[in-house]
């Protein structure tokens, strides 16, 4: 784990101090060891404040739709793990991101751990989160401590990666870890919900998005969703979502986000991660790309040359009436 | 705000006392099933009047969040109707189109709407009597579901 710590670190500095990149955008301890967030880094001398560990679930691809432009022209230095490698490939397929003006450092990953799970541990807030092998030890403001297992605290699309390392990226922070050997898709926890009746669906729905409060963290944290400064959410012409807030507005909301990354979105679950009201979203988007891939066999961001499903068609698509 | 419901129940094309009150939008393209509808009209053929219909310039023009919009907004079943693939008036619409209805045929199941409530297929400018057809199916399917109360979607 360390091994990749200090790798990202030394290609960062490299990358830095040779002057290939005006900044570095890796993961850094948050206010205390229990979370990891964003790092821009601009000069050498700080990029011993990078980190790595299975903390670091945030998708830095999404700063490369914000910060393109930032300063006019930045080359921009950017972390990746597979999962993020294939929202980065999405945007290169359709040119958003300028290939020339970014160095990508791919990072191996074994799985990005739901801090999450483990707050909900303790009543008291979680202030150290520690790792040695597969053991995770988290301790409390109070003093508490409790020992995970590593394999119960991943993420659902990590049990059902398929994509471990990195797709595209200009180096490497470390050897490639196994893949698996059967890319066909897995598609989690999905099907406990596909089987319910159409009432318990909509109940399931409008419980869950009761609580949206419309904060666009999804859309921010979204590494697809590139009209972000001009999003039809916040549009009162086409007035597409209303200023009402109930359920129905909120599904609406992000019916929006959903049909907008369609194709385009590999479901690495930034956009569940990011949510502080703990909507199943990643449910919705992995039911898109299952559907997906059942219609065309097509998954999002695994290739340069392929177009998004939806930009492109075929005369013969073996769907819908002829 | 009573007044705005007197006026829509005067309007509207349902008879009074009707049991199956429900609501269905059509989304049809200019050149082809719109000019469809025309001619089953113009010939006279009986159709479900629960079908109000939207024209646009082409399928390839419609959002699969059109559909969705209207589910929102109340309706009980949404209709997608436009050239047949090949005969695109601006060539290649109704095939990006079908990739996205497709899509959104197999989402809704999974957002609580029932399967027979939403359809998109095809009738070109010379198929009135197809036309009649694909409404008739599609309405009395979509009153055997009933309207929907209080759905989140």
């Amino acid at each position: 784990m360390s091994d990749r710590q200090a790798k990202i670190r030394e290609l960062a500095a490299a990358a830095l101090s040779e002057g290939r990149v005006d900044y570095f955008i890796g993961w850094k301890q948050g206010f205390n060891p229990s979370e990891v967030i964003p790092a821009f880094v601009r000069s050498a001398d700080e990029v011993d404040e990078l980190v790595w560990n299975p903390l670091a679930h945030h998708n830095l691809t999404t700063f490369l739709k914000r910060k393109m432009p930032d300063p006019p022209n930045a080359r921009i230095g950017v972390c990746v793990k597979g999962c993020d490698s294939r929202t980065l490939v999405a945007l290169l397929q359709e040119e958003l991101v300028d290939k020339e003006r970014i160095y990508v450092v791919g990072v191996p990953c074994d799985g990005i751990v739901n801090r999450r799970r483990i707050e909900k541990e303790f009543p008291d807030e979680v202030v150290d989160i520690s790792f040695a092998g597969d053991t995770v030890t988290a301790v409390t403001r109070a003093g508490d401590s409790m020992e995970f297992a590593k394999g119960d605290l991943l993420f659902d699309h990590c049990n059902t990666c398929r994509y471990p390392n990195p797709f595209y990226a200009d180096d490497l922070a470390a050897d490639p870890v196994p893949e698996p050997e059967d890319r066909t898709p897995m598609w989690g926890s999905i099907e406990e919900f596909e089987a319910l009746s159409p009432a318990e669906k909509d109940a399931k729905l409008a419980e869950a998005f009761e609580t949206c409060i419309r904060c666009f963290a999804c859309i921010h944290a979204c590494p697809v969703c590139v009209c972000w400064d001009q999003c039809v959410n916040r549009s009162r012409r086409p007035a597409l979502v209303g200023q009402r807030v109930d359920t129905k507005e909120n599904l609406m909301f992000q019916m929006v986000h959903m049909f907008h990354v369609a194709g385009r979105c590999p479901s690495c679950g930034a956009c569940d991660r990011a949510c502080p009201v703990e909507i199943p979203l990643y449910l919705l988007h992995r039911k898109m790309n299952k559907e997906l891939y059942d219609m065309l066999g097509f998954e999002p961001g695994v290739s340069l040359e392929e177009k998004p499903a939806f930009q492109t068609f075929k005369l013969d698509d073996p769907f819908g009436e002829h | 705000m009573a007044q705005a419901t007197d006026t829509t129940q005067a309007a509207g094309t349902t008879p009074p006392g009707a049991e199956d009150d429900v609501k269905v939008v059509g989304i049809v393209c200019n050149w082809c099933s719109y000019a469809g509808a025309d001619g089953a009209g113009t010939a006279r053929l009986k159709q479900e009047f629960e079908m109000r219909l939207l024209r646009v310039p082409c399928t390839g023009r419609i959002d699969p969040l059109f559909a969705i919009k209207a589910f929102e907004k109340g309706a009980d079943g949404v209709l997608i109707s436009g050239c047949h693939p090949g005969d695109c008036h601006y060539s290649e619409g109704n095939y990006y189109a079908r990739r996205k209805f497709e899509l959104l045929d197999r989402m809704l199941p999974f957002l609580g709407v029932e399967p027979d409530r939403f359809k998109y297929t095809w009738v070109s400018a010379s198929e009135g009597a197809r036309w009649q057809k694909v409404v008739n199916e599609f309405v009395t399917k979509v009153k055997a579901l009933g309207p929907r109360e209080g759905r989140a979607l």
